[in-house]
């Protein structure tokens, strides 16, 4: 392999690495802050990615369809957290089934509405090019994924670490009891990080659908690669999903070229490792039981 | 033990009657109901006796399915070839067990569901050898040296025959000292490693007599439908059965098995009006998830205390809260 190949693969694999950290994170902040395991992500990965093939083929153009779907997907999570999933905190096992009671639910609707062929969202014009690196060519629009995940990274811990809401949010996770007795609606920001969990997932479909395709099942696929990110990173903080998916993202392009028929064996194989070595993840703390 | 005779009796019974009232389609449908209720029996032992949430089960379920039909041709004795995948199931669960049991419950059940997509994907690119996608025929013929038993009437004897004896061996494991530790962990690990039990051991033991039962299953599900599919590996199937048990009851063995049951016959029913029957399974789940705590077997048990207020109230107040359902 030439060293311009084997940097084409790389820059790949990040792009892949940095999709998967936008979905992670959602699928983090909803297990990290409200310990819900979430078996619908994967579901709304798929929702936002149907919506806006729908709305590109209607010609409503990539990045209006992008804030459309991104927007169908918070609501859909904010309707579904305050109807069904605000009865079931601190219920492990009814989350599970109650999510994926959902999961069930919501991809035969996708098969029924969208069939159950292959769609592909076009890239957008504007980044409908490629960059050669030595002598190979690497599509313009996986730097944007990289360039679009690094952002989220910043904005992400900024959130976190500067601002308010982010406050809340830690001091929600470590007590609170402490954090209602401020006069806080703990409900309401939790109304809050699950839509905002599912708008990431949904930013994920939009933006990884032109790189992966939209297809019946990519829910459960989506699902297992971010819950395989979450478990090598480890949950308690950004850094631990981020470079989860980061090595995950190369370890499964790099798989693919070099054991084409054993990809998912060099992840899990990968992910045995570190769960051996470090029982929690790279950066995991123990969550809040 | 008593218990478990009479128990075990009464399913016999009821077992043996079954084909006299139901049709040729029915037959066929309970069939498929005790092959359910042996994996949804394994999984009950892990989820209500040993506390261990996993979203991957049915890999090993598929273990013992791909295991009668890619080596059927090779082994003709239908003993030695369930046995291998009893054995197979067994050794796996065994192995990633030990590595699984590590770490904790919301990793535990990660893992588990990669685990099952992991076997899934194997199955999927290894198309040369297991057919990929497009699924394997068994050509292994049942048989357990007095003929083959190809009749829907021999199959269904066979099945209910062996979720009898599933049942009564799950049940004697439960009440056996080890069955008894595995439980005690399940309720305070720290008191169990204070009194000096190697905890890890024992989850290991009741994760790896799980997974071989649901090998078990899986062979004779291989032996009924001749067929086999990458699908039945993946998290969704593995998710089904959870709603089995679920459905049924958590903390006992005769729930899962009610579960698998009612959720297969509500499957057939619903099918044969709409192809859209995940939805309403789904939408069913979903409402039972909201306001049916417990499962079926509970609200046996409910009603029973209800009716017999002062029998026993201690123990089935115990149970009916179940050590999984909040705090």
């Amino acid at each position: 392999m030439s060293l311009s190949i084997l940097f084409v693969q790389i820059l790949t694999g990040l792009a892949y690495g940095m999709l998967y950290f936008m979905i992670a994170a959602g699928l983090t902040i909803i297990l990290g802050v409200m310990n819900v395991v979430n078996l619908a992500h994967g579901t709304f990965f798929l929702i936002g990615a149907y919506v806006a093939y729908t709305l590109v083929s209607k010609h409503l153009g990539f990045w209006l369809a992008l804030i459309l779907s991104v927007g169908v997907t918070a609501i859909l999570g904010l309707v579904i957290e305050r109807l069904l999933i605000h009865r079931v905190y601190g219920k492990e096992l009814e989350q599970v089934l109650l999510t994926f009671g959902l999961t069930f639910m919501l991809s035969d609707a996708a098969k029924w509405i969208w069939g159950t062929d292959i769609q592909t969202i076009p890239v957008p014009r504007v980044l409908d090019f490629s960059i050669s690196v030595g002598s190979v060519d690497f599509p313009a629009y996986r730097l944007f994924i990289v360039a679009v995940g690094g952002a989220l990274a910043v904005i992400l811990w900024l959130l976190e670490n500067r601002t308010r809401i982010g406050a809340i949010i830690r001091a929600g996770v470590d007590d609170r009891a402490m954090v209602t007795a401020l006069g806080i609606n703990v409900g309401a920001v939790f109304t809050g990080v699950f839509a905002f969990g599912a708008a990431l997932a949904g930013l994920g479909g939009v933006l990884g659908g032109p790189l992966i395709g939209v297809y019946t099942g990519l829910d459960g696929d989506i699902l297992v690669t971010s819950l395989i990110v979450v478990t090598v990173g480890g949950l308690g903080s950004w850094k631990g999903p981020f470079v989860g998916a980061l090595l995950i993202g190369l370890m499964d392009t790099l798989g693919k070229v070099w054991f084409p028929s054993f990809s998912m064996l060099v992840i899990f194989l990968l992910m045995v490792v570190i769960l051996l070595i470090r029982p929690r993840g790279l950066f995991g703390r123990e969550v809040a039981p | 033990m008593k218990k478990t005779l009479l128990s075990a009796i009464v399913l016999v019974a009821v077992t043996a009657a079954l084909p006299w009232v139901l049709g040729d389609y029915g037959v066929n449908l309970a069939t498929e109901v005790y092959i359910m209720a042996i994996l949804a029996m394994s999984l009950g032992l892990l989820m209500g006796y040993a506390g261990l949430v996993s979203l991957g089960h049915a890999a090993f379920f598929g273990i013992g399915a791909y295991t009668v039909a890619l080596l059927g041709p090779a082994i003709p004795s239908t003993i030695v070839l369930i046995g291998l995948s009893m054995v197979l199931a067994g050794i796996i669960a065994w192995v990633t067990g030990m590595i699984f049991i590590r770490t904790s419950r919301f990793y535990f059940l990660m893992i588990t569901v990669a685990f099952g997509q992991l076997i899934f994907a194997l199955i999927w690119q290894l198309k040369s050898w297991t057919g990929g996608a497009d699924g394997h025929k068994v050509s292994a013929p049942l048989d357990f040296g007095f003929g083959e038993m190809g009749s829907p009437l021999a199959l269904y004897a066979v099945m209910a025959v062996a979720m009898v004896i599933v049942y009564v061996f799950l049940r004697v494991f439960v009440n056996s000292p080890a069955g008894r530790i595995v439980q005690g962990v399940m309720d305070n690990e720290n008191r169990m490693t204070a009194l000096g039990y190697n905890v890890r051991f024992y989850k290991v033991l009741a994760y790896t007599v799980a997974g071989a039962i649901a090998g078990l299953a899986g062979s004779l599900y291989a032996y009924f439908n001749l067929f086999v599919s990458p699908e039945l590996t993946g998290w969704m199937f593995s998710g089904q059965v959870m709603m089995m048990v679920i459905i049924g009851g958590v903390g006992t063995l005769m729930g899962p098995a009610v579960g698998a049951a009612l959720f297969i016959i509500l499957q057939n029913f619903i099918s044969s009006y709409t192809e859209r029957w995940p939805i309403i399974l789904g939408a069913l789940l979903v409402t039972l998830v909201l306001v049916g705590r417990g499962g079926i077997v509970h609200w046996v048990g409910l009603a029973r205390t209800k009716i017999f207020v002062r029998q026993k109230e201690a123990s089935l107040q115990k149970s009916s809260s179940g050590h999984l359902y909040g705090k």
